[in-house]
């Protein structure tokens, strides 16, 4: 009734009403396409963005728990918490790059040795082990909390300026933001209980040498043994376990090819390594170099002891993603140490001969994992 | 017996402690209980008797019972 109305109104035939809207149509979408497509990336980025909320909020709250429940917390530790949250750690200017790595390792230093301390004034709980949870709970929280602050940022300038290109790059990064964001909060849970994290699969490995062995602290958080293996002397050290720590195996290797005059033949390092979308969890990769990660002091202060002595750097690598990485060790990855002992025992006794001084470092956070 | 959830959301982990004799090598597998870490004493072995000690501690993969 009201089209033919129109019609009989207009003068004008269906098709040509049919015509005109569809060419109405396309000039709208035309020219209002980047709003609509930036409306509906809003709508994706606030959805990631609320998940983003509950998960570090999550995080603070498992981590205060901890604190009160396990720790012994003798204050309510909620304010601490939210302060430590926020506290920034600045990096050393590198436009004069000379020198930048040991004053970055000065700010990093400070900055642990400012956490354990806090960490150990709020508990009542001295255990070590349990100061070292807080530690990393404490961490994974600060994590998530940057990682909220700064989606939230992007979101909010995109929002204002009504910049298309940054709602749409936020919105295509999301995806893998949640991802990592969700690995960091299924970490929570294995730190709570110590269990191993796919991490240690190192420290692991060389705990087998160390067992029974006397054992010195050759830096901070961080042992060494001395064992035999075919002939040859064999420095074995990780991260002091069962504490959540990563030791400074960087500092460790320079005191004991420096400090201690000890002429290895080879350095072996045993590390996880993130896997690539499409390889399997426990594969073993063989290769030379530094196997470390971390902001780059550890592996500077290696590369720099090794290239001076000229003693070649091999690695041993388990693949696992950034999820298995944190959370606890998977079979794959624990059923791998059997191999990597043997592709350890390969190299030593291919790449050196008897008599010969090898060291043997397992790289990776030692928690649940002692020696 | 400590779990996880999988990384497939419908599956959840458990998580076992295997305790190995240093001299038959006889290996028992049994849920995994907070304070367990690699290296820590065990059980007495089955075998031989000797104290066991915990070589590995990881997570399995297991399907939901409800």
């Amino acid at each position: 009734m009201l089209a033919s109305t129109a019609l009989q109104f207009t003068g004008l035939d269906t098709s040509t009403l049919l015509s005109l809207f569809w060419i109405g149509f396309i000039m709208i979408t035309f020219f209002y396409q980047t709003r609509l497509q930036s409306y509906l990336a809003l709508n994706d980025i606030s959805r990631g963005l609320n998940k983003l909320k509950v998960m570090k909020d999550k995080a603070r709250k498992e981590a205060i728990d901890y604190l009160v429940n396990v720790g012994k917390a003798t204050n309510d530790p909620a304010q601490r918490v939210d302060q430590f949250l926020d506290y920034v750690t600045i990096m050393p200017v590198d436009t004069d790059p000379a020198g930048v790595m040991g004053k970055i390792d000065h700010v990093v230093t400070t900055n642990n040795d400012r956490v354990r301390a806090e960490v150990g004034a709020l508990l009542d709980q001295k255990n070590p082990v349990t100061v070292s949870i807080s530690e990393n709970l404490l961490e994974v929280a600060t994590s998530l909390n940057q990682i909220h602050k700064i989606v939230r940022h992007f979101y909010l300038l995109g929002k204002k300026t009504n910049s298309y290109f940054t709602l749409v790059q936020l919105q295509m990064l999301m995806p893998m933001i949640i991802q990592e964001a969700d690995a960091l909060l299924n970490a929570v849970d294995s730190f709570k209980m110590g269990q191993p994290v796919g991490d240690g699969i190192g420290p692991t490995v060389v705990s087998r040498f160390m067992t029974g062995k006397e054992k010195r602290v050759v830096a901070k958080d961080t042992v060494m043994a001395v064992t035999e293996y075919k002939g040859r002397k064999l420095y074995v050290l990780k991260a002091d376990g069962p504490m959540a720590y990563v030791g400074q195996p960087g500092v460790a290797i320079q005191k004991i090819i420096g400090e201690m005059g000890v002429k290895p033949s080879a350095i072996v390092m045993i590390d996880a390594a993130l896997k690539l979308e499409g390889e399997k969890t426990g594969e073993i990769a063989e290769g030379v170099g530094a196997a470390i990660g971390g902001i780059g002091v550890e592996k500077f202060q290696i590369e720099e002891a090794a290239t001076r002595a000229k003693v070649p750097l091999y690695a041993i690598l388990v693949k696992q993603s950034i999820l298995e990485a944190i959370t606890v060790m998977r079979k794959e990855i624990a059923e791998a140490a059997d191999k990597v002992s043997q592709v350890l025992n390969r190299i030593i006794e291919e790449k050196t001969k008897e008599g010969d001084e090898v060291v043997v470092a397992g790289i990776g956070n030692t928690l649940g994992v002692a020696q | 017996m400590s779990s996880v959830p999988g990384p497939d959301r419908k599956s959840k982990l458990l998580v076992y402690t295997i305790e190995e004799c240093p001299v038959c090598g006889q290996k028992t597998k049994r849920a995994f209980a907070v304070g367990d870490y690699v290296t820590k004493d065990g059980s007495k072995c089955s075998k031989c008797s000797n104290t066991t000690r915990v070589s590995l501690v990881y997570a399995e993969s297991s399907k939901p019972s409800s």
